[in-house]
């Protein structure tokens, strides 16, 4: 929705977020069965879900121009503990379906080939989860400084009601 | 003659950072950043962006202050544009690096491949051919860098170096890696692919330093231009390749076809260099047949495309009688 100027979202960070969910339900969840019945999926797809029900609200009654304080301090707080339930959630998901991945050659391609290319998704994945280590810190730090703006700012604005 | 003054404030605290009284009406914003300079030596003259408005764009070294619309005290607005770092030095470290790079996985260095495969030799003819191509590919580079290109701008932000480099070094070594691999596999169609696609290598080669050249011999001696962007810009027709870059008539020429046949695709576009670039890289990828070189050539082209549509559009907007035809990188098409 920020790349059509609905909500004010960067594009960046918002897509990033797609695909990463994305990546975690196609190409971890779905392509290793195995992993489906684990308590970390359980785990992030409650994270994810409490997540988006608190920020759509938010955006709809945003829009409405009428922002219950409630939805808007929701979803500036509540993130504190979903993120990291959410991150935990998705390392663990990845993590236990390496073995099955590693053991099935799954999406990967060996060299020799007619087009001299080849790509691990067992290194691939672990890749994934080591960009966590400097990714996830930058947006929870964000969120926070966004947090520490807005739930000021309204501060402020109720003092002249 | 009436002298100016110039005040230069901070563009985002609006501090006052310095007071020039005394100013020569005909000083010019280059004359202006020394003097500032003086003051606070941390912040030399590349680093700084001076504006009429905090959120403006930036002065150009060669404004003359009379010309400018201010009044005689004068407000300029200062912008760190952070350490800076010369093209050349850019251009040099992230051409030398593939050059380098590529070596070491044709030698088979030892742990890159199994210790097996240390220094030994691939006994594929287009693996050897493969690796002249791409060496004579940067090593023209680095000489274009230092007899042939003209940077105006002269500097760039310090971080692009860190980026440049990483893309240029990093795709080196991925493509390195598979061409020189024990277990390569030559092309499908044989000899004959690689004397084709080989063709198409040579060929481009020699149209990109064509234009090249024939962009450098486009003006006289003693000019420089802003270039649009971050990629090569104008190339200037002295042989001396330090001068500093000297202000005076900023007129450019359009670029035309000469006597050298590799020239006429300016009939069609206007950054004819990029064209031959792209296919260049295809010519290598088609000769190799690897999957990498050809994903490298893809990222080259969506970047060196956005460069010349920028490209394209400063023409246009600058030369009203612009021929019509020419499209930015390919013929007729994009």
């Amino acid at each position: 929705m920020g790349e059509w100027g609905i909500v004010p979202s960067s594009v960046v960070l918002t897509s990033f977020q797609v695909m990463s969910r994305v990546f975690l339900i196609w190409a971890v969840t779905h392509s290793v069965k195995e992993v489906q019945t684990e308590d970390s999926v359980l785990l992030f797809v409650i994270a994810w879900t409490i997540t988006e029900i608190i920020r759509y609200s938010f955006y709809t009654f945003s829009l409405l121009n009428h922002l219950p304080y409630l939805i808007k301090w929701a979803r500036y707080t509540l993130f504190i503990v979903l993120y990291p339930m959410g991150v935990s959630g998705e390392l663990l998901t990845i993590y236990a379906a390496l073995p099955f991945v590693r053991q099935a050659g799954l999406y990967s391609i060996s060299l020799p080939n007619k087009y001299n290319f080849s790509f691990d998704y067992y290194a691939f994945l672990i890749l994934i989860m080591i960009s966590y280590i400097p990714i996830f810190p930058q947006l929870y730090f964000h969120m926070i400084h966004q947090r520490r703006k807005v739930l000021s700012h309204t501060e402020e604005h109720k003092k002249f009601e | 003659m009436k002298h100016y003054e110039v005040e230069i404030l901070d563009a985002k605290t609006r501090e006052k950072l310095c007071f020039l009284d005394k100013v020569e009406p005909h000083a010019t914003i280059a004359e202006i950043k020394n003097l500032f300079t003086k003051t606070h030596p941390q912040w030399y003259p590349a680093r700084q962006s001076l504006r009429l408005d905090p959120k403006g764009k930036s002065l150009k070294d060669e404004d003359v202050l009379q010309k400018l619309p201010v009044g005689t005290t004068a407000t300029l607005y200062f912008r760190d544009l952070g350490a800076q770092i010369s093209w050349v030095t850019v251009f040099l470290t992230e051409y030398a690096g593939p050059l380098f790079i590529y070596l070491l996985f044709y030698f088979r260095v030892p742990f890159i491949y199994g210790h097996k495969y240390d220094f030994t030799s691939s006994r594929h003819t287009v693996v050897h051919l493969a690796c002249i191509c791409h060496s004579f590919h940067y090593v023209k580079r680095l000489l274009e860098t230092l007899f042939v290109h003209r940077f105006s701008h002269g500097t760039m932000p310090l971080r692009n170096i860190f980026k440049n480099c990483t893309y240029y070094w990093g795709f080196a070594a991925w493509m390195a890696y598979y061409i020189n691999h024990p277990l390569y596999t030559p092309p499908t169609y044989g000899a004959q692919q690689v004397k084709l696609a080989l063709a198409i290598f040579v060929i481009c080669q020699l149209g990109n330093f064509s234009i090249h050249m024939a962009l450098r011999d486009l003006r006289p001696a003693g000019e420089c231009l802003q270039g649009a962007g971050g990629q090569l810009g104008w190339v200037r027709g002295s042989d001396f390749l330090f001068l500093p870059c000297l202000p005076g008539s900023k007129t450019r020429k359009i670029p035309y076809p000469t006597k050298n046949p590799f020239t006429w695709l300016f009939l069609l576009v206007s950054c004819p260099n990029y064209t031959y670039e792209v296919g260049s890289w295809i010519g290598f990828a088609i000769m190799t047949q690897c999957l990498p070189v050809a994903l490298f050539s893809l990222v080259g082209f969506t970047q060196m495309t956005i460069w010349a549509k920028g490209k394209h559009r400063s023409y246009l907007k600058e030369f009203r009688d612009y021929p019509p035809l020419r499209m930015p990188i390919i013929p007729f098409l994009l």
